[in-house]
């Protein structure tokens, strides 16, 4: 499956369309990043899960690596080279198992360079206004690493949603819809359950500790069981449906 | 062991029989044919053959194997099913890289099959920018990477000019003399009635006709254009001699099956002045138009 990878990962690096995720990417970070360093209430910036909210910026990237795992799938059923991919590997569990591997690869790109973009203008802002850090060694580096895994694990997201929908335009809204209204309804009203959605999970993961959230540890499981669950319906459907 | 085995292949979508009980086989070192008009589910069949949709009903065997279970499918078969599997925005070059990749083939063979199909010089360019013509040539390139046994081709003449359809029979030509084997789709039969040595013609996702080219040219009688003053007494003098004849927009008289020797022999038996007679060019198409229409309703 490492050629087929290597042929994903090709995949996303000839078009411009990555590109432009890169640099909505960047911008999107480097606003939120600025927004919230420079406009938020001193006040509001002395605790720990104050600084989370400048520091873990970079989890916006997210989005962004969900879209290059939706595009590697949907993309490819949108122009018809689906066709040739799987008459190349005809095990079609392949071709997705390889877009899975390079969606994670991917958001671990961007998870990178977005948080530590993110990380260092929050860091810098903090320092700037004479705002002394709150978060010191294991919390650091639990916003660091939890934030670079969520966004990659959306990579995955978008790469097993993408297949049980196909169509482009319906998996993106469905996508942003889901992120940006139903999680945050679902944690504002039943955050029993809204807790257990990727959203949450990933800010968990990142080390976020407001009331309801689970711990990181079991947001990193969570998170990871939505993958394999969306991985497999992704699986299943893909090698059921017929392709015209 | 056959190159290409379908035993009552049959696909249903609801209602609509797409595919109907299709059989035949291909032999390795031939040019197939594969005809019928647009929606007689020739695209359908090509689709079951190379695994990208289940079978209703029967099979289709490949080197022995269902096409999903052939071990090195990207080896030993090359197949375009649209001129189109594009992403507009990547280049022709990169189109054939994430291709080859995925099989562990080396960028010397991309290299090497675009010059094959002269697109060398166009590589560098987003496929976007290409003529339809050269879309036909870059899938055909992307079907030549693993140097395949089986070439399945659907509709590769669509959008060539004249002289890229010399240059792709040619090809072909070549292709099968070194004993591999060609299956090409087409909704026109002149374009492929120079290239191939048999055809399966389809319609209504049926099997009309299996037979070598030959034997169909050999169907074709010919027919005469005819025209008179004394129109009627012509048809009834050429009925007489059992030739059937049909009258055409304008008029005139179409002998079927017969020469103009033996239409202008009739009329003056018969008496009846000519005022035209034509024998008719090669009606190999109409042959193809009236097998594929036998089986409207």
């Amino acid at each position: 499956m490492i050629a087929q990878t290597n042929a994903e990962l090709l995949k996303l690096r000839s078009t411009r369309t990555t590109v432009g995720l890169v640099f909505g990417m960047l911008a999107l970070v480097i606003l939120f990043g600025l927004l919230a360093g420079l406009l938020t209430h001193a006040g509001s910036l002395t605790t720990p899960e104050d600084q989370r909210g400048v520091l873990a910026v970079g989890s916006l990237a997210g989005v962004f690596s969900a879209l290059a795992g939706v595009l590697l799938v949907t993309g490819e059923y949108r122009f018809g080279t689906i066709k040739p991919t799987f008459l190349f590997t005809p095990r079609r569990s392949q071709v997705i198992g390889a877009k899975l591997v390079a969606g994670v690869l991917a958001g671990i790109a961007f998870g990178v360079v977005g948080e530590g973009l993110g990380f260092a203008i929050g860091y810098v802002c903090l320092d700037a206004r004479g705002i002394p850090l709150a978060l010191h060694g294991g919390a650091i580096t639990l916003v660091l690493l939890g934030t670079v895994a969520g966004v990659a694990l959306w990579g995955a997201i978008g790469v097993g949603v993408a297949a049980i929908v196909r169509n482009q335009i319906g998996t993106i809204v469905g996508l942003l819809a889901w992120g940006f209204i139903v999680e945050n309804l679902l944690f504002a009203f039943v955050p029993s359950i809204g807790r257990l959605t990727p959203g949450e999970a990933e800010n968990a993961l990142a080390g976020f500790t407001t009331n309801h959230l689970l711990s990181a540890a079991a947001g990193g499981a969570v998170l990871v069981a939505w993958v394999v669950i969306l991985a497999l319906a992704g699986l299943a459907l893909t090698a059921r449906r017929d392709v015209s | 062991m056959p190159v290409v085995l379908s035993e009552g292949l049959t696909k249903r979508f609801g209602g609509l029989t797409a595919v109907d009980d299709l059989s035949f086989v291909l032999e390795a070192g031939t040019i197939t044919g594969f005809l019928g008009p647009n929606g007689a589910g020739k695209t359908t069949t090509l689709r079951m053959l190379l695994g990208l949709a289940a079978p209703t009903g029967g099979r289709a065997l490949i080197f022995d194997q269902p096409y999903s279970q052939l071990a090195d499918a990207a080896r030993r078969v090359g197949a375009v099913l649209e001129a189109t599997d594009f992403h507009p925005g990547r280049t022709g070059r990169d189109h054939l890289r994430t291709l080859s990749r995925a099989v562990e083939l080396p960028d010397s063979r991309v290299d090497k099959v675009l010059g094959l199909v002269e697109l060398t010089d166009a590589a560098g360019r987003r496929v976007k920018g290409y003529s339809l013509g050269m879309r036909q040539r870059l899938g055909l390139a992307s079907a030549l990477l693993g140097d395949p046994e089986l070439l399945v081709l659907d509709e590769p003449a669509n959008g060539l000019d004249p002289e890229g359809v010399r240059w792709l029979r040619d090809f072909l030509r070549t292709f099968a003399s070194e004993g591999r084997t060609v299956l090409i789709s087409s909704h026109v039969l002149a374009e492929v009635a120079q290239t191939v040595d048999q055809v399966l013609i389809i319609s209504r996702g049926r099997l009309v006709v299996e037979t070598s080219l030959e034997s169909l040219t050999a169907r074709v009688g010919g027919s005469v254009r005819v025209r008179s003053p004394q129109q009627t007494a012509l048809a009834e003098a050429l009925r007489r001699e059992q030739i059937e004849t049909t009258t055409t927009n304008d008029h005139a008289l179409l002998a079927h099956g017969t020469t103009s020797d033996r239409v202008g022999d009739v009329a003056f038996a018969a008496g009846v002045p000519v005022h035209e007679l034509v024998a008719e060019g090669s009606s190999l198409e109409e042959v193809f138009l009236e097998l594929t229409s036998e089986t409207q309703p």
